[in-house]
This record gives C-alpha cells, structure tokens and sequence, in this order.
C-alpha cells in the first residue's frame, strides 16, 4: 500500500519533471526564426555569453589580459580610444591638441559624462586616473617617464607636460588593454597600486558591473545613463555605443564541445575562444554563426643571451631552416585562420602595417643552414625547445620545427610546460634555448613585449639599433615618418633575427543567428548589437 | 561512546597535521609562481619580486608554513591570492553545487541500488544474477566523462530535455536546481550504482544460508521477512562503508562532472587553483576535504553501533 503510494507520487515527479523540461525546450525553440535582417531593432532581453577564462580582475588599467579586457571594455571607457581601423578618436575627452613644440597636451573634456555612481567626470577624476595609470598600467609607465605634470585647468580641462617630446602618449593611452580608463577620484586614490575590487567597479561604459559569482558567471547591465556619443561611423572602442540589451552574462564554461551544444540548445547565444577543427561542424550547423577575430601571431624566440643563438649565424641558420609555410600549414590547417605576413603589425592596422623590410620572411634554405651552421661553433649540442602545452598551436609548432631543424643537423630537444610552469621557466636563460609562443595583436610598438630589451619574453634581445628605433618612434609626429620608422622596424628584426615570424593567426567564436548587427573587430563588444527574439 | 566520539575527535588533529605538511610541501615545490601569472607575459623582474613580497611569498618556506598553521588554529585559512575573498568563504560558496550534486547523486543511488540489490537476492537462482553482474561490472566500468557525454548528446541536445549545462542553485527555485542537476546526479549515480548494489549483494548472499536464516525459515516466516529482516540488516554494515567512502570520494571527485556540466563546485576550485598557483585556496580546499574525509569515516563508525547493537565501543 505505502509502496503504491510512493510509486505513484514518484510518478508524478518525473511526469512533472518531464513536462517542465518539455516546455522549456520548446519555448527556446520558437525563438530560433528571427534571422531576417529587415526586423525591426528589439530592445532589452538578456546576453548569454560562454567565455573561456575567469579574469583574475576587471581592472582594465592594470590588467593586459584578454578576459579582463572584453569584459571590462563594456564597463570602462578612456579619454581617448581607438576606432575601427585602430586611429586614435577621442572618446570622453572632448579635443585634445598639442602645443607647438608638442610638450605640452591640453585635453577638454565632455560635459556630463555620467558615471555608474551618478556623479560626472570632472578635471579632477581624470587627473586622478592618469596618476594611477602612470603606477599600474605596463604602457602606463612608459608613458609616466615622459610625463612631467599633469593638472586640471578647469572644471573640465586637463593638461599634461612633458619632459621631452613623445608622440606615443596618445596611442598608449588608447591601448585596449591598460589604457587609461577614466575611474572617479576617490576610487582612483582608494584604489593606489591595488587592482579595483569589485565594489570600485565604476566606469562611464554603456553596461555597468552587477555581480561577478567567481567561477561562475560575471553579470552586467545596461547604465540608463550612459552619455552616448553620436559618431556612428567610428566603431572600435569609440563613437556611438548603444546598450540596447537589458543584461549580459558572461558564463565560464571551459569545454568546447559544451559551448557548441549550449549554442545548439539556446543555453548560451555567444561563445567565445571555439577550436578552429570545429569549423566546418559550425558552418554546417543552421542557426549558429561563425564569428573570426585577428588575433596576433605565433613566433619562435631564441635565447640570445646564451650559444649557440648568441651567435647570428647561428639565428639566420635557424631562419634558413624554417619552413614556416608548411609549419603554418600543418599548425593551423584551414587557410581561413592564417596568413603568411611577415610585418610586425597586422595588415588590418592601416596606421602601423607596412610589409617592407619583410621580404626574407618566408626564405626557405636547409642547403644555406647547413652551410651556415658549419660555419659557426655549433657542434651538435641539444637544444631545448620549450613550449606551453594548454596551446595546441605552440605543440604543433615545435614539433614540426624540430623535424626540420634536425634535418640540418640541430639537435633537438622538446620540453612542454604548463602554463604556470612555462612562465616562471621563460624567465632563466638557462632553461631553454627556443621557445614557442603567441602574442595577440598589439597596437604600438611599446605594446611588442617579445621585443623589449633584455627580457627572458625578449629573448633577452639586446640592440642598439632597435632602441634607437623607439626612441625616434617617440619623436615621429607625422604619418609618414612613422611608416619610415616601421619599415625599419620589420628591417631590423629580420637583420637580426630577435625572433622568427611564423604567422598571423585568427580566432574563431560563435554566435546565434539571434544576434543582429554584431560586429566583429578584435574581441567580443555588446553594444550596438541586440537579439531578435 | 561518548568517550569514544570525543576520542576519534582528537585523533583527527595529527591526521590533519600531516596532510597540512605534505600539502604545503607539494604545492610548493611545484614549478610555477602567482607573481608570474598575476602580471602576465610581458612583466618585469622587479615587478615580480615587489608582488612576491607583498604576497609574502619571499619568506622562507618553513615560515610561510607556520604563519598558515597559526592562522588554521584560529579557523582562517588565509585569503586568496587572486579575489583576496577568505578561503573559508570561497570554500562555503563553492559547496552549495558539490553538495547539491552529492545530494542528488546519492539519492540517485541509493533508490536504485538498494531494492535491486534485494531483488536480485531474492531471485538469486535465477538467469537474472549472472545479467546483474555484468550490469553492475559495466556500470563501474563506464567512463564517467563518455557518458557524460552521450547522456548530454542524447537528452540535451537530439532530444532536448536537460539543459546541457550549467547550475541553477535552490534558493532560485526547486525545479530548476534539479533540471540543471539531474543528468550529472545520473551519469555520478551510474558509476555508484553498480558498485553499491553489488557490495549489497555480495554481503546479504553471505548471510542468506547462515544458521540464523535457515532457522527462521524453519520457523516458517517468510522469504521476504527473512531477507528484509534478517538478511539486509546485517548486510547493511558493509555496505555502509562503501556507501561512506563514495560520499567522501564525491566531495573532491566530481572535478570531471563539474567541469562537462560547468558546474561551479569545489572540484572545479580546485583545478582553476591549481592552474593559477593559488596556494591559499588549494591547501584550504585540500585540508577541508581530509577533514570531511575523516569526519565521515567517523560517522560511519559510529553508525555501526547504531545498525548493529552488538557493536558497543566503551
């Protein structure tokens, strides 16, 4: 009797449970049609974005990670800012000029910019910020060694000496990662040297921060209050930023395959960071859309510091050796995420893209590396290469350019790390003498961490003439002598060869075909894009 | 048995002494450094040796370690390098899903194993054990994440049932929690399963021809009051070990589950930990899972007394 009973009311539940779930998928499933772009604009609902890495911060002043910046560029927004083909457009400054004798910045600012907290940016936050940016931000700091003074000359003017000249100050201060986001005063202060906390989240972007449950998700809201800017055309990370979605929940879910059936289920309606094999699955798959991204290059770095790749020769033995077309080809397969370029910026990057001084870049030779090895003190000893093993390009990298660089007559040997391991590794000349890696794409020559002198990221890379590069690339005001400047800049890393170009890479994400006028320029942005639902 | 209680109590300082040594030891001889990650790639030398100041990680070893002991006395677990949260609050947070998966994935079991195991008992001379046995071996045998996997496929994806991912906890409401739950409480249960019924099994066919049985057949009571009553519960101790060991094993085990079904739990603390160099975090969680280990082989001791009156401690 009693078991009757407990039978029929465990009935009862799974029916329920059933019936739920039922109700569920199909209501997710009417909302799969819109895909006709003639609809109209919906505003409101809610973003479900799959994303990868947790960010250790949302502080996008301090922070050069990827995570902290695509979630932190829809709460933080800077005094200048770069727009789609990454020139620098003022954003919450209103102009900017130079003096005649460019030593001297005077930037006014727009009038009511709201913050999240419903006070407005005013001379006193800004300064306060550049103060903070000056100790926290990697480019920051370049930048501080130039700065001599920077006050407030009225309610909304700023203005900023320098000790020197130094084109680069507005480029650094629009660098999508640690670029100098305008926080207010008294958070700026609190804050000093320590990463914003979650409750100092307060920024002028068009989502403001809501919860972040570590490990879990970060949630975001649209700021009613947001003062937009009208300039449609710009796009980047200035000009008319419209929040027109209620929320955006950016989930972490690590697995592939999981994003891939939360995009097929209606769980998720963006996912970011997808293995690039899955490729041809999602092109086939019909309500979800590929999403492509440029995403830097992969390169092989000698230790310079250390034989054999102290020696040129010895570099340009390794440069003759490489077949960097079949690595590519081998490493990354589909043509759609590679290109062979060999310049240092991406082409996409019109101000900073030069293909001059690149022409030895796919220069393909074993007969000349074998002769040029002969030549040199180099007797065979191994030679460790190390890579990260959580990138599956990096291992593929290294483990087709030791087949090649053993046919003529390295020794090689490779040594995978985990990331944490690998890092801490890279920084000993002594334990690698090649190391895989990839840098996602920069937008300064300030930004090239794989070239900063003396460095294990470097390679410890050591070049009078390189330094004297940067520093007329300070001085360079026009367009022309800056495109001079990096023709010279390609010329000198191929003369001597701080590091090998293998090639650009691109990243792949998906998205629903919900989501309407999303436009794709570096990394995941949500404004201005909606669902149609 | 008070006495006895208070003495087990005792005995779990030294247990957690030592694994405080080996964990301490283990997570710091591993490669890798916080300060590395904290300021990425493109970091400098002297940044890294300011952050590893701050954090305190230039102190000697043997007094970073006792600075932690001290602090573990006073019940703080120190904080995390990353978030800055307390570990212990991390911790709290981060049990809600383990223990809802635990939860579930028990029940599962439980109302499965148990009146199989008694049926097949029941029918132990029938075509339906030997069918038993293989089941149980390949319920045990299955890979966890392989059928993760096709269970997702099969009733989140083709036919779209279960969500194929994610958590919703309780306190946002009953239903949701157990829709997001149920196929992970399944594909952990699985494995459970074949384990527990058959540990079951083995131990009431032992009794199921003792004197004491036959006696009561003789009496003439029936089958199933001499398998219910007779039977199951002395096979119940046994059992009650195993089923002890597992809860304790799901606490730290479920990283595979969490991770296929983004369930933010303590598993998945663990591993992000890991991956980030987060000593606070992964000693706290590694100690807080000996503690619940030992603390459940405790209870389980004591539930033998209970199941079994002859047992008596004092």
């Amino acid at each position: 009797m009693r078991l009757e009973k407990t039978l029929k009311l465990f009935a009862i539940l799974i029916f329920t449970l059933i019936l739920v779930a039922c109700s569920n998928g199909s209501s997710s499933e009417e909302t799969g049609e819109g895909n006709s772009a003639a609809e109209e604009k919906q505003t409101g609902g809610t973003l479900d974005v799959a994303y990868t890495s947790e960010p250790d911060t949302l502080d996008i002043m301090s922070n050069a990670s990827s995570p902290t910046r695509d979630i932190a560029w829809h709460i933080f927004e800077t005094l200048v800012a770069l727009d789609k083909d990454f020139a620098v457009k003022p954003m919450i400054a209103e102009d900017y000029s130079a003096s005649d004798d460019q030593k001297v910045y005077t930037i006014t600012i727009r009038d009511d910019v709201n913050f999240h907290n419903g006070t407005t940016v005013g001379a006193e936050d800004v300064v306060a910020s550049i103060e903070r940016w000056r100790l926290v931000s990697s480019v920051g700091k370049v930048a501080s060694e130039y700065i001599e003074d920077v006050k407030a000359i009225d309610e909304l003017t700023v203005e900023i000496t320098l000790n020197e000249v130094y084109n680069g100050l507005l480029d650094d201060m629009a660098a999508p990662k640690t670029g100098l986001a305008i926080i207010p005063k008294e958070i700026a202060e609190e804050a000093g040297e320590k990463p914003l906390v979650p409750e100092q989240l307060i920024g002028t972007g068009p989502y403001q921060f809501e919860k972040w449950e570590r490990g879990n998700e970060i949630v975001l809201t649209r700021f009613d209050d947001y003062s937009q800017r009208e300039e449609a055309d710009w796009g980047g990370l200035t000009g008319k930023k419209e929040a027109i979605l209620d929320q955006i929940n950016f989930l972490i879910v690590k697995d592939p395959q999981v994003k891939l059936n939360g995009l097929k289920t209606n769980l998720y309606d963006y996912a970011q960071n997808i293995p690039t094999d899955l490729y041809e699955v999602i092109e086939t798959t019909p309500n979800i859309n590929p999403v492509t991204y440029i995403n830097g290059y992969s390169m092989i770095t000698p230790d310079k510091s250390e034989p054999p790749f102290d020696d040129l020769k010895v570099r340009q033995a390794l440069h003759y050796a490489l077949d960097k077309e079949a690595i590519a080809q081998s490493t990354y397969g589909n043509e759609e995420f590679y290109e062979m370029d060999g310049a240092l910026f991406d082409p996409t990057q019109t101000e900073l893209y030069t293909a001059e001084g690149t022409d030895t870049y796919l220069e393909y030779d074993p007969e000349k590396a074998k002769e040029l090895l002969n030549e040199s003190d180099y007797n065979g000893e191994p030679i460790t290469i190390m890579y990260s093993n959580n990138n599956e390009a990096y291992k593929r990298i290294s483990q087709v350019a030791e087949q090649q660089l053993e046919e003529v007559g390295f020794t090689v040997e490779l040594e995978p790390y985990e990331w944490a391991t690998y890092l801490e590794k890279w920084q000993e000349p002594h334990n690698w003498d090649i190391v895989v890696i990839g840098y996602s794409t920069r937008f300064s020559p300030n930004e090239l961490g794989f070239l900063v002198q003396d460095t294990g990221s470097s390679g410890w890379y050591n070049s009078e003439r390189w330094s004297e590069l940067m520093t007329q690339w300070g001085l360079a005001a026009s367009s022309e002598e800056r495109q001079k400047i990096l023709k010279e800049m390609n010329q000198t890393v191929y003369d001597e060869l701080p590091f090998l170009k293998v090639a650009n890479e691109t990243t792949l994400d998906i998205m629903s075909d919900e989501i309407q006028e999303y436009d794709a320029w570096i990394g995941p942005r949500f404004w201005n894009t909606y669902k149609n639902e | 048995m008070l006495h006895y209680t208070l003495r087990r109590l005792l005995a779990i300082i030294p247990v957690l002494f030592i694994v405080s040594i080996i964990v301490f030891m283990i997570v710091h001889l591993t490669p890798g450094n916080p300060a590395y990650l904290i300021l990425g790639e493109d970091s400098s030398p002297e940044a890294i040796e300011q952050l590893e100041q701050q954090l305190g990680l230039d102190k000697p070893k043997v007094i970073q370690y006792f600075d932690w002991l001290g602090n573990i006395f006073v019940g703080d677990l120190g904080q995390s390098i990353y978030s800055e949260q307390a570990v212990t609050q991390i911790i709290v947070e981060r049990l809600g899903p383990t223990f809802s998966l635990m939860v579930i994935s028990m029940l599962l079991t439980i109302i499965v194993a148990i009146p199989t195991a008694i049926f097949i008992v029941w029918k132990r001379n029938t075509v339906l054990d030997p069918l038993f046995l293989s089941g149980s071996l390949l319920g045990t045998s299955i890979p966890e994440f392989w059928l993760a996997l096709l269970l997702v496929l099969g009733l989140g994806v083709s036919v779209p049932i279960f969500p194929v991912a994610g958590y919703i906890p309780i306190t946002d409401g009953l239903l949701g929690w157990l829709h997001h739950l149920l196929l992970p409480g399944i594909v952990l249960a699985a494995v459970e399963v074949g384990l527990i019924a058959r540990m079951l099994r083995d131990s009431m066919l032992e009794s199921v021809n003792q004197d004491y049985t036959k006696t009561a057949r003789g009496k003439g009571v029936k089958e199933s009051t001499v398998l219910m009553k007779h039977v199951f519960s002395n096979a119940l101790i046994p059992t009650t070990t195993v089923i002890g060991v597992t809860v304790a094993g799901l606490l730290g085990g479920t990283v595979i589950i969490e991770t296929i079904f983004t369930i933010p739990g303590v598993g998945q603390l663990l591993i992000d930990s890991i991956h980030r160099r987060d000593y606070p975090v992964i000693q706290g969680v590694v100690l807080f899972v000996a503690f619940v280990y030992v603390l459940i082989n405790l209870i389980v001791d004591l539930l033998y007394a209970f199941l079994d009156p002859r047992i008596r401690y004092d």
